[in-house]
C-alpha cells in the first residue's frame, strides 16, 4: 500500500497544480482580492461576491476537496505501513466524508447568501462563515482523536516500543564496544 | 484604577521580564552541555512541551497583526488559525514520533542533523541549515522590532519615560531575551514558554468575554454590522476572497509541520508515548489564545463601521487601540505582557534554532565536523545573532525597509515549501531521495524569492508562497520517484519501520 499511497499524494498534488494553472489563466474579474473600501483607509471590501467567483468557483470548490483528500491521505502516511488496517482506511474515510461535509456546508451556505442577500447566524457567526469557525476547526479533531485514543493501536503499539528499546539497548551495545 | 492605567500595563509587562531573568539563571545551572541548551537533554514532561509548542507557533503577529488582518480584510485571515487542529494534527502524525526516534538513534541536536541522518547527505543539511539562518534572520528582526515599537508605545505613556527612544527599547527588550536564552539556553525557553502560553491563553479568555460586551447584541450585532457593511467580508472567504483564502489553509495548515522552531520542540518530550497528550494540550492552548485574534479583530472593524471609534491610523493598531478603549487596566496588562510573551517564545525558539544552524550544522556540512566546545560558542553566537539581528531591525527601520521585505519572504510560507516535504514526507516514506529533497528546497527558495522581489502578483490573489508549496511537493515526490531508491542505514530503516 506504500507504493500506491505515494501515488494517490503525486496525483492529487498534481491535479491541485492543475487547478492552480487553470485558475490563473481563467478570465479575470476586477477587484477578485479585494479593493479598499470606500470610507476607512486600511479596510478592504470583497464587493461583488457573486462576480469574483463566476470562472473560479468550480475549480477553487475542487481545489479544497483535494487539499481535503490530500491531508487524509498524508494522515495516512504518517501511520506505519503495516498498521493502515481496513479499520483505519474506514476512519480515515469517515473523517474525509466529516470534511468535506464542512466544506459544502461553508461553499453552499456561501452561495446561498449570495443568491438571496440574507442568512441565519450561529453563535455570533452568519451561518456559512460559522461552518468555516467551528466546522473547520472541528473537522479535524477525528484525526486527533485518532491520534490521541489510537496512539497504541495505530501510531507506536506496545510492540512498537519494544522495537525501539531493542534497537536503542542494540546501538548502545555498539557504542559501548 | 483608571488614572494609573499606564503604570499599571509598564508594572505587568516589568514583572514578566523579570520573571525571564529569573527563569534564565535557575535554567543555568541545569544547562551543563549543548544537548541541555539546544535540546533540553530530551527530558521534558508533555505539559511543558505543550505549552511551549502551541506558544512558539502564536507570535507577536498573532497578537498584533491577526486582529489587523482580520481588520482589514475581515474573515479571509481565520483561515490562518482555523486551519490549527489539522496543522497540529499532520505534524503528529508526520513528524512527532520518528524525529524524536532519529533524534535518540543518531544523537540529533538539531533539524539539519535530522535530514542528514534520514537522507545521508550533508548537502541536504547544509541547505535546510542555511534556509533556517536567513528565515531566523528575518523572523527575529521583525520579532524584536515588533517588541520594541510596542515597548516604546507603553513607556513613552508614562512621565518618566515620555522620551524614550526606540534604540533605547531594542536595547531594553533585546537585553531580556538574550539573557534567559544565554544562560539558560532551551531550557529557560521552554519554562518561560510555559509562563509565556499561560498568559496567552489566559489573554485570549478574558479578551473574548470583553470583546463580547462590547455591543449589546454579543458578537452577532458586530458580525451583522460588517456584513450590512460589505457582506463579502463576513462571509467565509473575506475581502481577500476565495483563493487567497484556500491558500492559506494550505500553507499553514500543511506549514505547521515544516517550521523548524516548532518541529525541533517534539525532539524534546522524554517520552514518545506522551506525543498523544501533548497534541491535544497544544491545540487546546492554541484555540484559547488565538480568541483574541478573531474577537479584536471583529470588534474593531464593527466599533469603526458603526460610529463607536474613529477609524485606526493603521489596521495594526487595532489591538492596541482596542486595550485602552474597551480593557479595565489590569486586563491591558495582562495583555500587554502576553504579547511580549508571544513575541519572546517565538523569538527564543529561533535564536536557538538559529545558533545550532551556525555552531553545529553548517561547520558539520563543510567540515565534517561541528567546533569544538559547543556549550560556550553556542552562548557566544546566541549573543551574537541577537545583536545583529536587532542592529539589522533597527537599520531597516530607519534607512532601508527593502531589507527586511527580502528576508520576510523567508517566513512560514518558504519553511513551509522546503521543509515539508523533506522532514514530514521524508520521515514516511522510504522512497525519498537526497536529490527530490535538494530539488524540493532550491525550487521553494528560488520561487519564494522571485515572487517577493519581483513583486509578482497573482490572479485571483493566489499566494506565492501556496505555488512554491505545491511546486516544491511535485519535484520531491517527482525527483525521489525517477531516482535510485536509497539504501537506507540499518538503524534509519528500523525507524522507518516502526
Amino acid at each position: 500500500m506504500q507504493s500506491k499511497l505515494i501515488y494517490v499524494i503525486f496525483t492529487t498534488v498534481l491535479l491541485m497544480a492543475g487547478i492552480l494553472v487553470a485558475i490563473c489563466l481563467a478570465d479575470s474579474v476586477p477587484n477578485t482580492a479585494g479593493m479598499a473600501h470606500a470610507d476607512f483607509a486600511g479596510m478592504q471590501a470583497g464587493g461583488d461576491g457573486a462576480a469574483r467567483l463566476e470562472h473560479i468557483g468550480g475549480l477553487a470548490f475542487a481545489f479544497q476537496c483535494l487539499l481535503l483528500l490530500l491531508i487524509v491521505c498524508l494522515s495516512a502516511l504518517g501511520v506505519a505501513e503495516q498498521r493502515r488496517s481496513t479499520e483505519l482506511w474506514l476512519y480515515m474515510g469517515g473523517t474525509l466524508l466529516f470534511s468535506l461535509f464542512v466544506w459544502w456546508n461553508m461553499y453552499s451556505g456561501h452561495q446561498a447568501f449570495l443568491e438571496t442577500g440574507t442568512t441565519d447566524y450561529f453563535l455570533g457567526f452568519p451561518v456559512a462563515t460559522a461552518w468555516q469557525v467551528y466546522g473547520t476547526w472541528l473537522g479535524a479533531i477525528p484525526l486527533i482523536l485518532l491520534y490521541s485514543l489510537g496512539f497504541r493501536k495505530f501510531i507506536f503499539t506496545a510492540e512498537d516500543e519494544q522495537k525501539y528499546e531493542q534497537l536503542l539497548a542494540e546501538i548502545a551495545d555498539k557504542t559501548e564496544r | 484604577m483608571e488614572a494609573y492605567r499606564q503604570e499599571i500595563i509598564v508594572g505587568a509587562v516589568v514583572i514578566y521580564m523579570i520573571f525571564c531573568v529569573l527563569t534564565g539563571l535557575w535554567a543555568m545551572k541545569r544547562t551543563k552541555n549543548s544537548s541541555d541548551f539546544f535540546i533540553a537533554g530530551r527530558g521534558l514532561g508533555p505539559i511543558v512541551v505543550s505549552l511551549a509548542l502551541f506558544s512558539s507557533t502564536l507570535s507577536g503577529f498573532g497578537f498584533v497583526g491577526g486582529p489587523g488582518l482580520v481588520y482589514s480584510i475581515g474573515v479571509s485571515s481565520f483561515w490562518m488559525i482555523v486551519i490549527s487542529s489539522t496543522g497540529y494534527a499532520l505534524g503528529f502524525f508526520l513528524v512527532a514520533k520518528r524525529i524524536r526516534m532519529i533524534a535518540d538513534v543518531r544523537n540529533c541536536i538539531s533539524l539539519p542533523d535530522i535530514v542528514a541522518a534520514r537522507y545521508n547527505s550533508e548537502a541536504v543539511r547544509f541547505l535546510i541549515a542555511v534556509t533556517i539562518v536567513l528565515g531566523v534572520m528575518g523572523y527575529l528582526a521583525t520579532q524584536i522590532l515588533a517588541m520594541s515599537v510596542v515597548m516604546q508605545a507603553i513607556l513613552s505613556g508614562t512621565d518618566t519615560f515620555a522620551n524614550i527612544g526606540l534604540v533605547a527599547c531594542v536595547v531594553i527588550s533585546s537585553a531580556v531575551l538574550i539573557f534567559y536564552c544565554v544562560t539558560g539556553g532551551i531550557i529557560a525557553s521552554v519554562y518561560t514558554d510555559v509562563v509565556q502560553g499561560a498568559i496567552m491563553m489566559i489573554a485570549g479568555i478574558l479578551i473574548l468575554l470583553t470583546a463580547m460586551s462590547v455591543f449589546d447584541g454579543g458578537m452577532q450585532e458586530a458580525t451583522s454590522i460588517i456584513l450590512a457593511d460589505d457582506g463579502e467580508a463576513m462571509m467565509p472567504f473575506g475581502a481577500a476572497g476565495i483563493m487567497a483564502s484556500l491558500g492559506w489553509f494550505f500553507v499553514f495548515g500543511l506549514g505547521l509541520a515544516g517550521q523548524p522552531h516548532l518541529v525541533t520542540k517534539m525532539m524534546m518530550n522524554k517520552k514518545i508515548s506522551d506525543n498523544r497528550t501533548i497534541l491535544p494540550m497544544s491545540l487546546f492552548g492554541y484555540v484559547m489564545a488565538a480568541l483574541l485574534w478573531v474577537s479584536i479583530g471583529v470588534i474593531m472593524r464593527a466599533a469603526v463601521i458603526d460610529g463607536v471609534i474613529e477609524p485606526l491610523a493603521l489596521p495594526d493598531d487595532a489591538a492596541s487601540v482596542f486595550l485602552s478603549v474597551f480593557t479595565n487596566p489590569l486586563l491591558a496588562g495582562i495583555v500587554f505582557a502576553g504579547l511580549f510573551a508571544a513575541i519572546m517564545s517565538t523569538s527564543d525558539a529561533f535564536l536557538n534554532i538559529g545558533t545550532a544552524a551556525i555552531i553545529h550544522d553548517i561547520p558539520k556540512a563543510i567540515r565534517g565536523h561541528s567546533i569544538k566546545n559547543e556549550l560556550f560558542w553556542a552562548r557566544i553566537i546566541t549573543v551574537l545573532l541577537a545583536i545583529v539581528a536587532a542592529s539589522f531591525a533597527l537599520y531597516s527601520h530607519f534607512q532601508d525597509a527593502t531589507l527586511v521585505a527580502i528576508l520576510g519572504a523567508f517566513g512560514w510560507a518558504t519553511f513551509a515549501a522546503s521543509i515539508f516535504p523533506v522532514l514530514a514526507i521524508g520521515l514516511n516514506w522510504k522512497g525519498a531521495t537526497a536529490l527530490g529533497a535538494i530539488t524540493a528546497i532550491v525550487a521553494a527558495l528560488l520561487i519564494n524569492f522571485i515572487i517577493q522581489l519581483a513583486g509578482i502578483v497573482l490572479p485571483y490573489g493566489i499566494l506565492g508562497g501556496l505555488i512554491s508549496f505545491v511546486v516544491s511537493l511535485v519535484l520531491f515526490i517527482g525527483v525521489s520517484l525517477v531516482t535510485k531508491k536509497p539504501k537506507l542505514g540499518a538503524d534509519m530503516e528500523a525507524v522507518m519501520n516502526i
